[in-house]
């Protein structure tokens, strides 16, 4: 909503206020003020000027030679406009002036004449599109003179950001009212609390759906003369940016804006048997033409005004073509109207009409207001545009209610704002408004809102203005009174922060990715045509088709993140994402949201490394492997003395990730169930991604990670003996997991054996080929004793010989 | 014996001299100093010499072989090359050190768990909800029926007739309310949707519900709890204000303004030159939720509050475009 101060004070003194403060007042009144813009700053440098005599220019025949009057300098301009004559108020850019658009005006020849400046047309103002001819100013303007100031249009126009509940302010008197209210001043308004008969013999108004228009209202001027409107009424327009048409609709557009009510002028002559009928449409009436020139088809719900042979407007919306107001039109059938909120808004939904009457409505409009507003056109098209007005019109109200009547109650009031108050206050607050209190009992107050404030319809709305026009900074500051409690914390959300915590820790920063992406990335990945991920959860109406599916996986958003990185010349990219995917559940209503762990490592495995402490080494699959069971190890699901049923295990070539490079993928199982995989990212789809380094992946359920039993946290006494450590190589065919061997050393009956590791394998010209070396390091101890060499050399044996009859190897001397 | 010991003595001074390389040094070492060297030879014949001389030798042997290992390590640091002795062993401490590489919680993160510890000090609970959401806890629960205008004020993304991405993160107030009896505090963070993208909207942002619901809450109590959190979160001595808004389940609703960080209040671009910031959405719950949800607006009041992450971290930071959070650019991510 936009108004400016000069025409606030139309309504309202506003003598000792600043602009700052009444911002500041209706900011803190809810009428939040998005922005004060000093008006047509840019022809500051403008003069009104009065041309003193013409002459057709020497060499052009289009071209008038004027001397034009400046104040007591006289200055010699070449002007081209058609109407420029003696006697004519101007307006003048001298040499020196910026006109909008950057255009600086310089003493120059024309055709051979000495030109002084510019005599300007509206739209060399930016004020309109007029270029016809220079603007004309009124006949008693001096020359010499800032224009500005000279025309009044030095103004401040303020855009109040207007929240859905305050329709009434999308008007300038209801803007004045509020400030007349906390100010305390009058509220002077044009014409107020008007009725009439309905009398008009010369039509008739007929509301087929009072609950879609529960009241229209219709007078008819006789006689207008279409014109262009004077200027004090352009100028308000101007001034909140709106363009001036022609009289008639000028002052529907004007008194809209200072009533909050939208009016429509029909040329009455068009409308076929002089009647008005508000219906929504027949069954043969599919299309209508609004009067911005569009054939719009109509849905049968969408309330139309009608003359005797068909639609002539789109209540509330849009006008016809057929009907509107032209050159031409000689009678005015003026409409002011109350549509429903609801009905007007569905409307211009669907045709895609959003409009400032549209606003309104959609609002709601006061149906107290209709006739106050009308009667106000009226006289401005019987004293601007000539016209005579019927006696009495049509008044067709049976959407009437009651008189909202409301009870408030005191104490009430006081508990829900923390501040007491009496009786007396309340009342002198909320009557400052104009909303009508009386007293029913020492605690309650009978209130009659006024009919503008549709928005107040419950005690608590009342206590909400009670709260605004004592002024929030009024209300105390205290703190709650009450019960210790204890809430349990979430324990996913408790594992979510650990877990971020250990990756940062680790050299991992934390990506967030949005949840929809391209429905193009199944295809990116590979994915196969019967994988769950390629189910998307469409958005219906996406901001662009890279996002048009909700994310069934972590993984496209990051490798998006590596390729920006990587082409900001990172050497090192380690990312992890705790985040939703989304999965069709056609048994529910609402899709299944699954979060996942996710990550990507690409590059140097230190990326703050120095070329001097650190050597240059690169992430592999087992920097991926190991940050998985590091983590896992961290939440005590894995590693030395937990037994939870989590494994690593290689993904067999045929049935590893369509997007991971075969024998560099790994699957973590839970007891058998698939809860993650880690892996290397196939060329192909890095390809896809314009990715040229190798990139490692880790892709976990996180549900899955948080429903298994950690295992708890015990002691067992620290060994009193000493261990003793054998190593053994064993060659073995080369497609043997060494990790096998450990586990068979692991699993193996003898019981002094405390650890087993691999320290080295090795494939060359010395092993058979087909074969590779597995160095083990195996540790004893005994709980009860310093082992002897006896002791060991027992069990050692026992193991070389299992080692060598399971995997057929035979032992190498080191 | 005495002069024997002397002899030796000098012998292996001397002997130490003409040494010129680590396998003399070693002979030398195992010739007088070793387990069955010169000195250990000496030493076990004292056994032998009278028992008045005895502890006078005995001293004599223990302070020459002290002197004769002195003389050899002596010796056996002049032999190291010149990079290797204490003198020289110089290490250019003007290098940094060895660093591990560390990541970074995302600043989103890293203001969401900051508000949340925040609240959860003052014995707030957490709770998180779907973000993609029924039309009902979107909207009718909170008020905003089909077709009403305040829908205009959340650009929805929709998945069906009646499914929709959350606009923000009240619907968890509903699902809160219908599962818990009052008294609760409860604050629910986390991840919505607008289909709006320029410099200071992203279509997905996060956001951090709450609510308090009790007997004789006020409004009062809620500009307590509100101005604890915005100077925990801004800072002491930052002036802020409430002022008056609107939203459908909240009345009366209360927007909360910090003076602006960028121009002090002075007036600048980012805070359209008002000198005030809007950080904060609040209201007391309004009576048609309580209805809603089974709760009876005459025994029980409560406020609510929404606030957005990102903007948080844009003032608290200086973030000056908001479509940074969702490139994870390391250049980025790693600042905070």
């Amino acid at each position: 909503m936009k108004f400016t101060t000069n025409w606030l004070q139309e309504y309202v003194n506003l003598d000792g206020l600043s602009t700052e403060t009444l911002a500041e007042k209706l900011t803190m009144l809810g009428l939040e003020v998005d922005g004060v813009t000093a008006l047509f700053e840019e022809l500051a440098d403008l003069k009104t000027a009065r041309v003193l005599s013409t002459e057709p220019h020497p060499n052009a025949d289009k071209l008038t030679l004027c001397q034009v009057g400046v104040g007591n300098e006289t200055y010699q301009v070449v002007c081209g406009a058609p109407n420029v004559r003696e006697n004519l108020a101007v307006v003048i850019a001298l040499p020196g002036t910026v006109l909008p658009g950057n255009f600086k005006i310089k003493k120059s020849k024309v055709r051979g004449v000495e030109s002084q400046g510019m005599l300007c047309s509206e739209r060399e103002l930016g004020l309109s599109e007029e270029h016809t001819g220079i603007m004309e100013l009124p006949d008693t303007i001096e020359s010499g003179l800032s224009f500005l100031e000279a025309t009044g249009l030095k103004d401040t126009m303020v855009e109040v950001d207007l929240t859905p509940n305050r329709p009434d302010c999308a008007s300038v008197i209801g803007i004045a009212r509020e400030i007349a209210g906390i100010t305390r001043r009058s509220l002077t308004i044009p014409f107020s609390d008007v009725t009439f008969e309905t009398t008009s013999k010369s039509f008739s108004v007929d509301v087929e759906s009072p609950q879609l228009c529960p009241r229209y209202a219709g007078k008819l001027i006789k006689g207008v003369k279409i014109g262009p409107s004077p200027w004090w009424l352009k100028k308000r327009l101007l001034s909140i940016g709106q363009r001036p048409i022609n009289n008639v609709v000028d002052i529907t557009n004007l008194v809209m804006m200072e009533y909050g009510q939208p009016l429509h002028a029909f040329d009455f002559d068009t409308l076929a048997e002089q009647k008005i009928i508000v219906r929504t449409p027949r069954d043969n009436e599919k299309e209508f033409t609004t009067l911005d020139n569009v054939t719009r088809k109509l849905d049968p719900d969408t309330l139309m005004i009608c003359d005797g042979n068909g639609p002539v407007a789109v209540a509330g919306v849009m006008g016809g073509l057929d009907s509107e107001v032209t050159d031409e039109t000689v009678n005015v059938l003026l409409e002011s109207a109350c549509f429903n909120s609801v009905s007007v808004r569905k409307t211009a939904r669907k045709l895609n009409l959003p409009s400032e009457a549209s606003y309104r409505f959609e609002r709601g409009v006061d149906p107290g207001g209709t006739l106050n507003a009308m009667e106000r056109a009226v006289s401005l098209m019987c004293e601007i545009a000539g016209g005579t007005a019927e006696e009495g019109g049509v008044d067709n109200y049976q959407g009437r209610q009651p008189l909202k009547s409301l009870t408030l109650r005191i104490s009430r009031t006081s508990d829900l704002l923390g501040i007491p108050l009496t009786l007396t206050q309340v009342t002198e607050l909320l009557e400052s408004i104009e909303i009508r209190c009386k007293e029913k009992d020492e605690d309650t107050l009978w209130v009659n809102p006024p009919t503008f404030r549709i928005d107040l319809e419950r005690e608590v709305d009342l206590v909400e203005e009670v709260a605004r026009l004592i002024g929030y900074d009024e209300i105390p500051i205290a703190l709650p009174q009450v019960n210790l409690s204890y809430p349990d914390q979430d324990p996913a959300r408790v594992k979510r922060n650990m877990i971020s915590e250990y990756m940062t820790a680790n050299g991992y920063s934390e990506a967030i990715n949005y949840s929809f992406y391209s429905s193009e990335y199944p295809a990116a990945l590979a994915l196969a045509k019967d994988d769950t991920r390629i189910n998307h959860v469409d958005i219906l109406n996406p901001l662009s088709e890279d996002q048009d599916v909700m994310r069934t996986t972590l993984i496209p958003g990051l490798l998006e993140n590596v390729r920006r990185n990587l082409n900001f010349q990172q050497t090192s990219v380690h990312l992890f994402e705790v985040g939703k995917v989304f999965l069709p559940n056609p048994e529910n209503e609402l899709p299944d949201e699954l979060t996942c762990l996710s990550g990507v490592l690409v590059g140097a495995r230190n990326g703050s490394h120095l070329p001097i402490h650190f050597k240059d080494e690169e992430v592999d699959i087992f920097d991926a492997k190991g940050i998985v069971e590091s983590l896992l190890e961290k939440l005590r699901l894995y590693g030395s003395g937990i037994e939870t049923g989590i494994e690593f295990l290689p993904t067999p070539a045929d049935s590893c990730e369509p997007f991971a490079q075969k024998n560099y993928a790994i699957d973590l199982r839970y007891k058998e169930q698939l809860i993650g995989t880690i892996g290397k990212l196939s060329p192909e789809v890095l390809k896809s991604f314009s990715i040229k380094r190798e990139v490692y992946y880790f892709d976990l359920n996180f549900e899955m990670l948080c429903s298994i039993t950690p295992a708890p946290k015990s002691f067992s006494a620290l060994p009193v003996y000493p261990s003793v450590k054998r190593d053994i190589s064993l060659v073995v065919s080369a497609d043997t997991a060494s990790g096998k061997l450990v586990d068979t050393v692991l699993n193996s009956r003898e019981k002094l054996i405390e650890k087993c590791e691999v320290f080295d394998i090795y494939q060359g010209d010395t092993i058979g080929s087909g074969q590779k070396s597995v160095a083990l390091s195996i540790t004893y101890r005994s709980q009860t004793k310093t082992l002897t060499e006896k002791n060991v050399e027992k069990a050692h044996n026992k193991l070389v010989k299992l080692l060598s009859e399971t995997y057929g190897g035979s032992l190498r001397e080191a | 014996m005495e002069q024997e010991l002397e002899q030796l003595r000098d012998e292996a001074l001397a002997s130490l001299e003409t040494v010129s390389d680590d396998a003399q040094l070693e002979s030398f070492r195992v010739n007088y100093l070793g387990r069955n060297g010169q000195i250990s030879a000496i030493m076990k014949q004292l056994g032998t010499v009278s028992k008045e001389d005895r502890p006078r030798l005995g001293q004599r042997a223990n302070s020459i072989k002290k002197e004769l290992e002195e003389a050899y390590s002596s010796r056996k640091t002049s032999l190291l090359p010149a990079s290797q002795t204490a003198a020289t062993d110089n290490p250019d401490l003007s290098l940094p050190g060895r660093k591990h590489q560390k990541g970074k919680l995302h600043p989103v993160t890293q203001i969401m768990e900051e508000v949340c510890g925040i609240f959860e000090s003052m014995g707030f609970s957490i709770a998180e909800g779907p973000e993609i959401e029924l039309d009902y806890y979107n909207f009718e629960a909170l008020n905003i029926p089909a077709h009403h205008p305040a829908r205009d004020m959340h650009d929805t993304f929709y998945i069906s007739d009646n499914t929709l991405l959350r606009t923000h993160t009240s619907p968890m107030q509903a699902r809160v309310m219908e599962n818990q009896q009052p008294p609760l505090r409860v604050i629910a963070p986390g991840k919505v949707y607008r289909c709006d993208s320029d410099i200071t909207h992203t279509p997905m942002f996060h956001q951090v519900e709450g609510l308090l619901v009790d007997q004789k809450v006020s409004f009062a109590d809620l500009k307590g709890v509100l101005t604890v959190f915005t100077r925990k979160i801004f800072g002491k001595d930052l002036p802020l204000r409430f002022r008056p808004s609107f939203f459908p389940f909240t009345e009366p609703s209360a927007e909360v303004d910090i003076a602006c960080v960028i121009c002090n209040g002075e007036g600048c671009r980012v805070c359209k030159k008002t000198g005030w910031l809007e950080i904060l959405g609040s209201g007391m719950i309004d009576p048609e939720v309580f209805k809603m949800v089974g709760y009876d607006p005459e025994i029980y009041s409560g406020f609510a509050f929404g606030l957005g992450v990102e903007r948080i971290a844009m003032l608290k930071y200086g973030i000056d475009d908001i479509r940074l959070y969702y490139e994870n650019d390391l250049r980025f991510l790693s600042q905070f």
